[in-house]
């Protein structure tokens, strides 16, 4: 079948259903927010700083309660909200694996069992090395991965999944070839670039930054067609804006992000998706949440609607590329 | 003498009534959490985590690791109690500590968990105050290769194959690993072994085959003998816990090794229950009484709780200088340091010295706190024997089941947990031992994705586990203590040809 | 009544059953050792034919002492016993996913004070739905920990 029907029926429902049931919809209940990550994680950390937010501003009359359920690599909680169809007290945070995990692996949902309700920002990656290494730029790395293919070790989160996916981008981009080491998360990639035993990694800006201050590892290029944002230096002669990206370097891939997404069930009345989707508008427009993106150097971009469903369209037929070139698809 | 005066420091920071108040309400909380169902340190540190957002950060530390202290010591208790380990790391505990209890010592058994993870934690703090530059840069020595080479030191200094029927332990051991071969490969990111059903896409939780093994196999055992807890209804007095304390020094050999132990796994990266396993492998193995062992030997409480505490208290250390997480509380600890602006690693140390030294300080003036406040509460837990068992079996049974519901929320495993506790009855009045399969349970999936890690980095060659001294004196370490049995077979035999060549 | 030998020999053949569960899922993956080490299936398979083996090795073992093993493993009393606690906690179990955790507490604890403890019938009913009460308090409110829920919470609005 193919990808968006489901979409459109599933949307032609709510909104139908939607308009006769409510008209301005309000949770009565406590909101459950799924996590489809272990503690301690990225999405854990961003749920978290959006449930923080809402209590501390006082932006929802009931109280939220966060539940993860990272399961095969965040699959259990999609699942999780796949059964809960219908149930719009159930709101879950992930990142673009919602789509792209049905892929690679044989899952119990699909992309389109659940109904997305807004993107809150990008997360950045950028190639990283060893503090101590030789190469001061992106081009001469990527050349001595080229001049001795597969001897170079990158390493990352997960397989198959966002780490990978660029890594195979970069060597189909540049002709290099690495070794792709997984590890359970990118603070473990971290410490095994700062302790020498990998080459490079490709970690958000967050999952690095306390080793780049201390001079264990640096970045050579971000994978954002333009620099990050101006900011206080992190080492005594860098700061975040200091990084030319990856095209500038010389590695021609213009961009590539992870969004931060949340999610309904499907078949949830459409204003309850509306009053979610204006929550978290209200959440992105903190100072809080302002101070949570600079912290972690993410990209600031709020989408809802129409907006949402192009960009998700857009990043799933980029991603799925990859995939069915690298073969890494079931079925 | 560097680090002395930044310790010097930190208690002054640490040491103002404010702080002392949130170390003894932490350390409460934390009791609570480690022994009601299906609550743990996780549970209790991310529920405190909103409240610390407008403290400064010491004084949220030190309210969230008395916390985490407290739930390791309340793990303890349910584990020698009812036999239910609160924390993975509490498992070896149950193994002679709840038999001491059912033979009516639950008031020493209790003690002695207590003081000796106090004399760990206390180990362990010690080395990081002293080591700590030293301790950063030797964690980030460890690769993939060294993180196997630690899973096998474990296994090898916990499984040996003597006891019972080695089939039986083997099989034991091969459905541990089984079990935690099941869901996510990290690997290769293939979801393995879930035959189709969503339920396992999240694997098969050790917890919950902990509760069903231990919590419900133990109570349909003690069903079956009668409807009781054989002379659990301890009678406690103050006299006892003081009495017990006198004894305390006797263990000295078994608290320093233990102790060892502990900060060794708590740097390189095996963890607490590494440590408490391995602990007391190797306690029952170098004992003198190691025939008492499982049946309420004193020195069976001893060596798991000092390692397990040793080990958690020197873990925090590196932790802090690399931003690795050794533990889910661990990791909502870390999501609170970035939250409230800090960010873990080298520069942490260098940058915030009054946090870095103020927490130091308040792990020992914590763990101090903490085992005065448990040991005055042991009277109060140990009552809870006296209840009629018509009452507290039900409320385990309950406890249980409740337990395994908020591992995952999942009502699937509360099936899982009854098949387990129809297993573990099975297993043990067959004289399966249960302890292999748990062992491999938690470290199963750790020690194959190094592996995999490794030969990935090798190409698919052995040779990286002697690449380096490190590795290589793991390795082999790890290969004497596994083939111990045969080893020190082949020694007495030899020495024996020598005696008798000497005789004739 | 069911001899030792018997239990012993349903055991092995259950862990047995168990090893070739592992050996087919693991065979789905590859078993094989590539540039990459061994593929996901491999050690997942080697395992299961490790716990066949040993399955094996035990039933070779009892078939050998089968006299020695004639004791009794589980005799009408005994059965009994257990019996009795093992339907009410199925039960408990079956009430749980389906009415949800705390009616199931409340039901379990009421019944089995009452039958199995001699309790009065009010007393173990009032203190069933207390410990339930109880139980919800904590976890709930001073824990934020969601429990199973079953239709009596949503008809109480509570969920």
């Amino acid at each position: 079948m193919p990808k968006k029907t489901p979409w459109m029926i599933a949307t032609a429902i709510t909104v139908a259903v939607g308009s006769m049931a409510h008209a301005d919809w309000k949770p009565t209940k406590p909101v459950e927010f799924i996590v489809t990550s272990s503690p301690g994680g990225g999405t854990d950390n961003f749920a978290r700083v959006v449930q923080s937010i809402i209590s501390k501003n006082n932006l929802m009359d009931q109280p939220v309660v966060v539940t993860n359920k990272g399961g095969g690599s965040g699959a259990e909680g999609y699942v999780y909200a796949k059964v809960a169809t219908g149930d719009a007290y159930k709101l879950t945070f992930g990142t673009n694996n919602e789509y792209l995990l049905p892929y690679v692996a044989k899952l119990a949902y699909k992309a389109s069992d659940l109904t997305p309700v807004a993107a809150m920002a990008m997360d950045e990656f950028l190639i990283w090395v060893n503090g101590n290494s030789e190469y001061k730029d992106a081009k001469s790395y990527v050349e001595a991965a080229k001049a001795k293919p597969q001897t170079l070790k990158m390493g990352g989160s997960q397989s198959k999944d966002t780490d990978q996916t660029l890594t195979s981008l970069i060597e189909d981009a540049t002709g290099a070839k690495f070794i792709y080491v997984p590890f359970q998360g990118g603070g473990a990639a971290g410490v095994q670039l700062a302790g020498g035993h990998i080459d490079s990694n490709t970690n958000n800006p967050n999952e690095n930054v306390g080793q780049w201050k201390a001079g264990a590892v640096k970045p050579l290029c971000v994978f954002s067609p333009t620099r990050l944002a101006e900011g206080p230096k992190v080492t005594a002669d860098m700061g975040w804006a200091d990084i030319p990206t990856c095209k500038e370097a010389g590695v021609p891939i213009d961009q590539f992000q992870m969004p931060r997404t949340v999610w309904l069930p499907s078949n949830v009345p459409q204003d309850a998706v509306t009053f979610y989707a204006d929550l978290l508008k209200k959440v992105s427009q903190t100072p809080e949440w302002k101070e949570y993106i600079e912290r972690t150097s993410q990209t600031n971009r709020f989408l809802v609607g129409e907006q949402l469903k192009s960009f998700i369209a857009d990043d799933d037929a980029k991603n799925k590329k990859v995939f069915e070139r690298e073969g890494w698809i079931v079925k | 003498m560097e680090n002395f005066a930044s310790l010097l420091h930190g208690f002054s920071v640490a040491l103002t009534t404010y702080h002392i108040a949130l170390m003894i309400v932490g350390v409460l909380l934390g009791i609570l959490v480690g022994v009601l169902p299906g609550l743990g340190a996780p549970n209790g540190v991310s529920l405190l985590l909103p409240l610390t957002f407008t403290m400064d950060p010491v004084s949220a530390i030190i309210l969230l690791t008395s916390m985490y202290w407290g739930a390791l010591f309340g793990g303890s208790t349910t584990s020698i109690l009812f036999n239910i380990p609160g924390e993975p790391s509490s498992v070896a505990t149950t193994f002679d500590g709840y038999p001491m209890a059912k033979q009516g010592q639950a008031a020493q058994a209790l003690t002695l968990a207590f003081l000796s993870a106090g004399f760990g934690a206390l180990v362990g703090v010690i080395l990081i105050t002293v080591l700590s530059g030293w301790v950063a840069k030797f964690a980030l020595k460890f690769s993939s290769p060294e993180y196997f080479a630690v899973y096998f030191l474990a296994f090898a200094s916990f499984v040996g194959l003597g006891g019972t029927s080695p089939f039986k332990t083997i099989v034991s051991l091969g459905l541990g690993f089984a079990f935690a071969a099941v869901g996510m490969d990290t690997v290769s990111g293939a979801l393995r072994l879930t035959y189709g059903f969503s339920d396992l896409l999240g694997g098969i939780s050790f917890l919950i085959a902990v509760i069903g093994l231990f919590g419900i196999g133990e109570l349909m055992l003690t069903m079956e003998e009668g409807l009781r807890f054989d002379g659990i209804r301890a009678r406690v007095r103050p006299r006892d816990v003081i009495k017990t304390i006198a004894t305390m020094p006797r263990y000295w050999v078994a608290l320093l090794r233990s102790s060892a132990i502990g900060c060794w796994m708590g740097i390189t990266p095996g963890g607490p229950t590494a440590a408490s396993f391995m602990s007391y492998g190797l306690a029952k193995r170098l004992s003198r009484r190691r025939d008492g062992f499982g049946k309420g030997e004193p020195e069976g409480v001893v060596a798991p709780e000092t390692a397990d505490h040793a080990a958690g208290s020197s873990a925090i250390l590196p932790m802090l200088a690399l931003g690795v997480p050794g533990s889910a509380t661990a990791a909502v600890m870390m999501g609170g340091l970035m939250i409230w602006g800090l960010n873990p690693g080298p520069m942490l140390f260098i940058e915030r010295p009054d946090f870095v030294w103020g927490l130091i300080a308040s792990m020992y003036l914590g763990n101090i706190v903490a085992v005065l406040v448990v040991l005055t509460t042991i009277p109060l837990f140990a009552s809870i024997l006296r209840i009629p068992f018509a009452i507290i079996g039900p409320i385990i049974v309950v406890v249980c089941f409740i337990g395994a519901y908020t591992v995952a929320g999942r009502s699937f495993d509360l099936w899982l947990a009854l098949v387990f506790g129809l297993v573990g009855y099975l297993f043990k009045k067959l004289d399966y031992p249960i302890a292999p399969l748990v062992l491999a349970m938690v470290l199963g999936d750790k020690a194959e994705d190094a592996f995999r890690q490794s030969m990935i980095m090798s190409r698919g060659s052995l040779s990286i586990f002697w690449s380096n001294g490190l590795v290589g004196t793991l390795i082999t370490l790890g290969l004497v203590l596994a083939f111990w049995p045969l080893v020190s077979a082949a020694l007495r035999k030899r020495a024996k040809s020598d005696a008798s060549s000497v005789i004739a | 009544m069911i001899s030792r030998f018997k239990a012993e020999i349903a055991t092995a053949t259950l862990t047995a059953s168990l090893g070739l569960v592992t050996v087919i899922g693991a065979l789905e993956f590859g078993i094989g050792w590539g540039d990459a080490g061994p593929e996901s299936g491999a050690f997942p398979f080697y395992i299961g034919l490790l716990v066949i083996g040993a399955s094996l090795g035990n039933l070779a073992q009892m078939a050998r002492d089968r006299s020695a093993l004639q004791a009794v493993f589980l005799d009408r009393e005994q059965a009994h016993r257990v019996g009795s606690f093992l339907v009410p906690m199925l039960a408990f179990v079956i009430l749980a996913v389906t009415l949800g955790l705390y009616v199931a507490t409340a039901l379990y604890l009421a019944f089995v004070m009452w039958r199995q403890g001699g309790y009065h019938l009010i007393v173990s009913a009032a203190s069933g739905v207390a410990a339930a009460i109880l139980f919800y308090v904590v976890l709930e409110y001073a824990f934020q920990v969601p429990l199973l829920k079953g239709p009596l919470e949503s008809a109480l609005g509570l969920y």
